[in-house]
C-alpha cells in the first residue's frame, strides 16, 4: 500500500507540469502520506514482529514476497523523511523543472520497494527503479556541471548495478533459490570459494552505491555538481540503499564470509575514514567538503558492519540514520542565508562531528562501545581522530560560509518559510540527539533481526 | 556448455570495461550495453538445469529451468529503459557542450577549480 501510492502518483505527476505550485504540493502531500503509511507499518512491525505479503495472491514462492522487518521498515521511514524534506525545500524555493516532483515520488517508490522486499532479484528491480529516477534527477538544474555530475553518476552507477546482477546470477547458480531467507539457510553448504565470490561482488556493488574508499571516485564530482536539493537526496536517501544492502546481504545473508573479511572491512573502513576526513579539510568549496565528509562517514558504518556482532550492528544501523539526517540537513542548509539558517548549519556541523546535544553523539557513542567491546586501542584512536578532523572540516564550512566579510558570500536572507523548514530539520537532529531512546532501541531491534537470522541459519542443517 | 556461457560473459565483460575507458561518450554507452549483456549471458548461465522449453511438457521430458529465463528477461527491459536513458543524457550533453569527449567535459571542472585556488589565496591574504 505504502508501495502504490508514491508509484501511482509518480507516473501521473511526471506528465504534469512540476513547476506548477500545486504539483509540487501535490508530491509533498503524498509523499507525507506515505511517510503516515510506512509509520504505521513500523508501528506495527514493532509490536507485533514482521509482516509478509504475497502480492498479486500467488502461492508462496511464486508471487513477489514483500518483507517488512524491523530493519526494512527503519529504512524506508528515514528515506521517505529524507525525500519529504529536500521535496519541500525544492518546493518553497521554488521547482525549475517539470518533471522533479514526479522523481522524486518515483524514487519513493523504488526505495520503499527496496527496503521491504524479501527476494533479491525484486532487490534489483526496485534498484533499478530507484537509481533511475535518481539518474534523471541529478540532471536538475539542467547546467554543464549537472549534466557532468549525471553523466559520471549514471556511468559508474550502472556498472555497480550489472555488478550487482551477476552477483544475483551466482547467488541463484549456487544456491537455486533468490528469496533472502531462503539463501541465508542454503549458504552454509555451498562451496566456500563460491560464496565469497558472491558475497565480494555484492560488497563491491553496494560500495559503489555508498561511495565507500576504494570506490569513492565519482561521489564528489556528483555531490558538489548537482543542486543542493538533489545533492541532499543522494546523500540522504540513495546512499540508504548502499548502507542498508551491506546490512541486509552481510550478516543477514552472508554471515561466515562477512566473519572472513571482517579485518578487510574494518581496515576499508578506517582508510575511508581518514581520507574523507583529510581531503574534507584539504577542500575549498563547501558542496565537495561535505561529500568528501560523506566518504568518511560511510567509513564508520563499514568499521562498526566489520566489528560485527549485535553492538556493531546496532552502531551501523543507528549510525547510518544520523548520518542520513546530518547530511540532509547541511545540504539543505548550504545554498540559503538568513538568521535560523547559521544555527541550522551548526547543529548538523556539532552532529557530523559528534558533540553532545546533536543526533551524531549518540552514533558516535555506539560507534565507540564497539570498539570498546573488541577491546581495540587503535579503533578508539581512530574514531577520535576521525571526530577530530571532522570538527575541525565542519568549522572551517561554517567559518566560511557564515563568518566571512566578503559582501559577495552575504546574499540577502532567503524566504522564511525555507529557513523555518531547514529549522525543523535541525530541530529534528537535536531532539533525535537529547531523547535517544526509540533510535536506539529500533537500532538495537533490527540489529537483532538480523543476527537472529543468521544464527538460525548456522543452527539449521546445510 | 558452462565454460561456453563463462567465456562468453567474460570477453563481454571485458569488452565492455574497455570500452567504457574510452573518452568517447557514445563507447562509453556502448560499453555499458556489453555489460549489460554479460550480465544477461550470465544469469542464463546460471540455470540449474537444461532441456526443452517448459511449454506443453510431457512427463518424463528434461526441462531448463524457466527461472533465469524470466529473470533475464525482465533485466533486458530494464537494461533497454537504462540504456535509453544513458543516450538521452548524452544527447543532451552533446547539445550543451558541442562535444562528446569526456576531457572537454572536464574543462568546465578544471575552470571551477581555478576560482576556488583563487579564493584559498584570497583568504589566504586576508588572514596574513
Amino acid at each position: 500500500m505504502a508501495l502504490l501510492l508514491p508509484w501511482v502518483t509518480g507516473v501521473v505527476l511526471v506528465a504534469l507540469d512540476g513547476r506548477r505550485r500545486d504539483v509540487g504540493w501535490l508530491a509533498v502531500a503524498v509523499l507525507a502520506a506515505t511517510l503516515a503509511l510506512l509509520a504505521v507499518l513500523t508501528a506495527q512491525v514493532l509490536t507485533g514482529g514482521s509482516r509478509d505479503v504475497l502480492t498479486g495472491g500467488w502461492p508462496a514462492g511464486v508471487g513477489i514476497v514483500l518483507h517488512a522487518d524491523v530493519l526494512g521498515v527503519t529504512f524506508a521511514t528515514l528515506s521517505v523523511l529524507v525525500l519529504l524534506a529536500a521535496t519541500a525545500h525544492e518546493v518553497l524555493a521554488g521547482v525549475r523543472e517539470r518533471v522533479f516532483p514526479g522523481l522524486v515520488l518515483l524514487l519513493a517508490g523504488g526505495l520503499t520497494g527496496l527496503f521491504l522486499t524479501g527476494d533479491v532479484f525484486n532487490f534489483y528491480v526496485f534498484f533499478e527503479l530507484a537509481m533511475t529516477a535518481s539518474y534523471a534527477l541529478t540532471t536538475y538544474g539542467g547546467g554543464p556541471r549537472q549534466l557532468r555530475a549525471a553523466m559520471v553518476f549514471a556511468a559508474v552507477n550502472l556498472l555497480g548495478s550489472f555488478i550487482f546482477l551477476i552477483s544475483v546470477a551466482g547467488t541463484y547458480r549456487v544456491t537455486g533459490v533468490l528469496a533472502m531467507h531462503q539463501v541465508a539457510e542454503r549458504m552454509p553448504g555451498v562451496d566456500p570459494n563460491a560464496a565469497i565470490l558472491v558475497a565480494a561482488g555484492f560488497f563491491i556493488a553496494f560500495s559503489v552505491k555508498l561511495g565507500l574508499f576504494p570506490f569513492h571516485f565519482w561521489l564528489p564530482t556528483v555531490y558538489a555538481g548537482s543542486r543542493p536539493a538533489v545533492a541532499a537526496i543522494l546523500s540522504g536517501a540513495v546512499a540508504n540503499i548502499g548502507a542498508y544492502g551491506l546490512l541486509r546481504f552481510g550478516p543477514g545473508m552472508f554471515p561466515g564470509q562477512l566473519r572472513l573479511a571482517a579485518t578487510a572491512l574494518v581496515v576499508l573502513g578506517a582508510v575511508s575514514l581518514v581520507y574523507g576526513a583529510v581531503l574534507a579539510v584539504a577542500r575549498g568549496d563547501v558542496a565537495e567538503s561535505l561529500a568528501y565528509s560523506a566518504i568518511g562517514q560511510v567509513g564508520y558504518v563499514l568499521v562498526a558492519l566489520g566489528v560485527g556482532g549485535p553492538v556493531g550492528l546496532t552502531a551501523a544501523v543507528l549510525y547510518s540514520i544520523v548520518n542520513a539526517l546530518n547530511k540532509t540537513l547541511l545540504f539543505l542548509a548550504v545554498e540559503i542565508r538568513g538568521v535560523l539558517v547559521a544555527g541550522a548549519f551548526a547543529v548538523g556541523a556539532l552532529s557530523v562531528a559528534g558533540v553532545p546535544p546533536a543526533a551524531g553523539f549518540v552514533g558516535k557513542l555506539e560507534m565507540f562501545r564497539a570498539g570498546i567491546v573488541v577491546g581495540s586501542a587503535s579503533l578508539v584512536v581512530l574514531l577520535v581522530v576521525g571526530s577530530a578532523l571532522s570538527l575541525v572540516y565542519m568549522f572551517q564550512i561554517y567559518q566560511g560560509r557564515f563568518w566571512r566579510a566578503d559582501p559577495s558570500a552575504q546574499g540577502p536572507a532567503s524566504v522564511l518559510s525555507l529557513r523555518l523548514l531547514t529549522a525543523a530539520v535541525a530541530l529534528l537532529v537535536l531532539a533525535t540527539g537529547l531523547w535517544p531512546e526509540p533510535l536506539l532501541s529500533v537500532s538495537g531491534r533490527a540489529a537483532e533481526a538480523l543476527t537472529a537470522e543468521s544464527v538460525g541459519t548456522a543452527g539449521a542443517p546445510g | 556448455m558452462i565454460l561456453a556461457f563463462a567465456l562468453a560473459a567474460a570477453v563481454l565483460f571485458g569488452c565492455g570495461a574497455y570500452m567504457l575507458l574510452k573518452r568517447d561518450l557514445l563507447r562509453v554507452v556502448g560499453g555499458i550495453m556489453l555489460i549489460s549483456q554479460s550480465a544477461m549471458v550470465t544469469i542464463i548461465g546460471s540455470s540449474q538445469s537444461r532441456g526443452r522449453a517448459p511449454i506443453g511438457v510431457q512427463p518424463g521430458d528434461v526441462v531448463s529451468d524457466p527461472l533465469p529465463q524470466a529473470l533475464a528477461l525482465t533485466a533486458l527491459v530494464i537494461g533497454l529503459a537504462t540504456v535509453a536513458l544513458l543516450l538521452a543524457l548524452v544527447h543532451r550533453v552533446i547539445v550543451v557542450f558541442r562535444t562528446a569527449e569526456v576531457d572537454e567535459l572536464a574543462a568546465g571542472e578544471a575552470e571551477h577549480e581555478a576560482a576556488l585556488e583563487a579564493q584559498r589565496q584570497a583568504d589566504r591574504a586576508e588572514a596574513s
